[in-house]
């Protein structure tokens, strides 16, 4: 550090950052010269209390891994347990559950949608997206009982049923979504100033996305047709048609293209799945979970979140206890090794929206 | 499968595993471990690293140290393991193969203090503040006796105490 520059926290309270995180910077004027990221304020300790509980115990606990999109961590944990445990699911269970995972994506999207323009003082969409999100949210009461953490994705199924006349409910709400979308086109993606902003901001250079592991929206952008559900299809989707999306660009400009693309292609999955989904049992018949020992043995499964690919490596030793569970989630990638080279030569300013585009969660770093 | 045969031909492999039609699985001795990984790097496509992780195996005295590589063009996942022994754990660094791995090998350095020689950042502070006990992801560490030593017994707190006498003034009530 030389006299001329400056240290400066950004975080972990700031307005900017996204979650319970901070980045250590040192400026010279505007400009950023070199940066650290620093995590451990939610650090809540979730493997460590796994390995201490019993299987079906760890389910309240997973789905406080990432806050915003906790159905995905219930989704892995209990492929991962019914991959081990040998368990096969009815075929409904599989469809519910796509469709309880593609309503969080889209959730999840909207507010992201809100929350790109809230990072460079667009406030408005900010409070559309969290309403919008919350007739999502709504439907989620209704199904599981929870708005943020619904504990329903159970091994071997799903916790209930559809409750009567939900489909219909939520093409509703798709139609509404839909209807709404074009408001925040022009306000966002026409705005003069979130284009000069966002094109070529944060650039990417290609060969980083293989040698460093970047996934999801980050790697489509550059090109990359990198997704979980394609490549390595789980659920229920190899039954559904659609493509997968990639923009050209590199830089937060087309991470912000690929996102708004992902909100049509999410609606058009879920109309698919209620329009596919069969009738049948929706769990399986399961030993006594309370007294359930699984088979000696490890898996590594992996689904994608809207920040990227999310694994879980679960080792079983043969007792009814896991002997080690290791969730990889995409932002420890996206938030301490590519965020640390991406900052350097970027504008103070700039640090909101690169973080908001990188979409990291602090939650899942640190577990 | 063909990529498990190819490496049982250049390498020791102690133990392999095809468990899914995208996931294989193989386990190799401490001296073949980076090899097999830049092998598996330069010649066989599996150009990410995903993640690293670490297993305590307390019985047997060692630690496991799991490498999990990706092929982005035939879409397959391997997972390559190592066994080190538990006292004194130390490995080589991967960081200038993969630059993620730095990031990933301070995590296990401070949660089960295994040493990874080369690696410029593993001694700095990721996750926790001012640690003064074993590495905590170790099987041996006692969370509770933890707590206890450090914090002491809590008093129970006031809420607990007024919601039990509202129950006690209701069943006192319904007994009338």
């Amino acid at each position: 550090m030389s006299k001329e520059e400056v240290r400066l926290f950004i975080g972990p309270q700031h307005p900017g950052v996204t979650g319970n995180m901070s980045v250590e910077v040192l400026l010279k004027g505007d400009t950023i010269t070199w940066a650290k990221t620093h995590i451990g304020y939610l650090h809540r300790g979730f493997e460590k209390l796994m390995e201490r509980r019993i299987y079906i115990k760890s389910f309240p606990l997973v789905c406080r891994i990432c806050v915003p999109e906790p159905d995905t961590n219930e989704e892995n944990f209990a492929r991962g347990l019914e991959e081990l445990a040998g368990i096969e699911i009815p075929e409904r269970a599989k469809w519910i559950r796509t469709l309880v995972l593609e309503l969080s994506r889209l959730q999840m999207f909207i507010m992201w949608y809100g929350g790109i323009a809230g990072s460079m003082g667009l406030s408005t969409p900010v409070q559309w997206g969290i309403g919008d999100r919350d007739y999502i949210l709504d439907l989620f009461e209704e199904l599981t009982g929870g708005r943020i953490y619904h504990i329903y994705i159970m091994p071997g199924g799903v916790r209930k049923d559809l409750p009567e006349g939900f489909e219909e409910r939520v093409l509703k709400l798709m139609d509404i979504i839909e209807q709404r979308l074009p408001e925040y086109d022009e306000i966002i993606m026409e705005n003069a100033v979130v284009q000069k902003r966002l094109k070529g901001l944060a650039k990417i250079p290609r060969d980083w996305v293989d040698e460093m592991g970047i996934t999801g929206p980050v790697a489509r952008a550059c090109g990359f047709p990198y997704d979980v559900r394609k490549d390595h299809p789980y659920e229920a989707y190899p039954y559904l048609d659609f493509d997968v999306i990639t923009e050209d660009g590199c830089d937060a400009w087309a991470m912000l293209l690929v996102r708004r693309r992902e909100i049509d292609l999410s609606i058009n999955l879920i109309r698919q799945i209620i329009e596919k989904m069969p009738k049948g049992e929706f769990l399986a018949r399961l030993p006594n979970v309370l007294y359930w020992k699984i088979p000696p043995g490890e898996t590594y499964v992996k689904s994608e979140a809207t920040r990227g690919e999310f694994g879980y490596y679960m080792v079983s030793d043969g007792s009814d206890k896991p002997r080690r569970v290791h969730v990889n989630g995409p932002s420890f990638v996206h938030g301490i090794t590519l965020l640390e080279r991406l900052l350097v030569g970027q504008n103070i300013a700039d640090v909101a929206p690169i973080m908001v585009s990188l979409q990291t969660c602090p939650p899942e770093m640190e577990r | 499968m063909e990529i498990l045969d190819k490496l049982k031909e250049k390498f020791e492999i102690l133990q392999s595993q095809e468990k899914r039609e995208d996931l294989a699985l193989v386990g190799t001795t401490e001296k073949d471990l980076i090899p097999l990984l830049v092998y598996l790097k330069e010649y066989e496509g599996y150009k990410t690293l995903v993640m690293i992780s670490c297993v305590d195996w307390i019985e047997e005295g060692k630690f496991e140290l799991v490498y999990n590589l990706w092929n982005p063009s035939k879409k397959h996942n391997i997972l390559v393991k190592t066994k080190i022994p538990r006292e004194a754990p130390k490995f080589q660094t991967i960081y200038k193969i993969w630059p993620q791995a730095e990031a990933y090998e301070r995590e296990i350095h401070e949660m089960f203090g295994v040493d990874f020689e080369g690696n410029p950042t593993q001694h700095e502070e990721l996750i926790l503040e001012d640690w003064d006990d074993i590495p905590p992801m170790r099987r041996d560490f006692d969370t509770l006796k933890y707590s206890m030593e450090k914090f002491g017994e809590r008093e129970p707190k006031s809420g607990i105490i007024i919601r039990k006498q509202i129950s006690e003034q209701y069943d006192e009530w319904r007994r009338k």
